[in-house]
């Protein structure tokens, strides 16, 4: 008893009572006298292992709750998936921030210097940008033939194995 | 020499501007990028092969500088300004 903690001393006291006194009641008659008592309290002595059995079952009984609820507040960082159509809104959308190029002149075929009046430092920035866009590293020797944003949406899409 | 160097200075380009991303204090980070943008451009018609290798070892240089204002920045990293925690609400 003393080497348990003191929650479960009390619930084995209360539990001790509670089935002294169900035992008292299923016998009213011969409960009444001392030593019938006595005897249903050293029965009753015996649920004590039952109920240190009991805890371990109530408290895995706790954190099952708990893991539902961690399971509920769980996010997952996915994006959705990869088509021709959203990669080409991203391209686009990217481009459309890039302060040099004015959004009105933008078109998905039109070439980065010729049409679009940048330099060679403009185009390397936009596919700095393109890989901050979609999280991969696109080599400088493939990276100088992407002109249009045309190309950077077939290019994307060939890395990241998407067809029609 | 003329098309392997032009490649070169636009590698260098961005390994600069990637390097200059990394600052985490915005001040410099914003400097560094402004001033890695603006000396490329200042620079781009050069065409004399001695000037050329004046300016691409200043960059080398400076992006020593850079790397390693960058790791000692990190070790010290301070609180985000008010510019930055705006920006990031205004993403979210």
């Amino acid at each position: 008893m003393l080497g348990l903690p003191a929650g479960v001393t009390v619930m084995a006291s209360r539990v001790l009572f509670r089935c002294a006194r169900v035992l008292a009641l299923s016998r009213p008659l011969v409960a009444r006298c001392p030593q019938d008592a006595a005897a249903a309290l050293r029965l009753a002595r015996r649920p004590l292992s039952a109920l240190s059995c009991s805890r371990p079952e109530r408290r895995s009984d706790q954190a099952w709750i708990s893991g539902s609820l961690v399971q509920q507040c769980r996010q997952y960082g996915d994006l959705p998936p990869l088509t021709l159509e959203n990669i080409k809104d991203r391209v686009m959308y990217v481009l459309k921030l890039y302060d040099k190029i004015s959004p009105e002149k933008l078109q998905v075929s039109s070439h980065f210097m010729k049409d679009l009046g940048l330099d060679s430092l403009d185009q390397v920035e936009i596919i700095m940008a393109m890989e901050d866009e979609f999280g991969f590293e696109i080599p400088d020797a493939e990276a100088e033939k992407l002109m249009t944003p045309e190309e950077i949406v077939q290019y994307i899409a060939n890395k990241k194995d998407v067809y029609e | 020499m003329a098309i392997s160097s032009k490649s070169q200075v636009l590698s260098l380009y961005k390994i600069l501007l990637k390097e200059s991303k990394q600052f985490p204090s915005y001040n410099y980070r914003t400097y560094a990028l402004r001033r890695v943008r603006d000396a490329f451009r200042e620079n781009k018609n050069v065409d004399d092969p001695k000037t050329l290798e004046i300016l691409l070892n200043r960059a080398w240089d400076s992006l020593a500088v850079i790397q390693r204002q960058v790791a000692i920045g990190k070790l010290y990293s301070a609180q985000k300004t008010v510019v930055e925690t705006e920006g990031m609400k205004k993403a979210s």
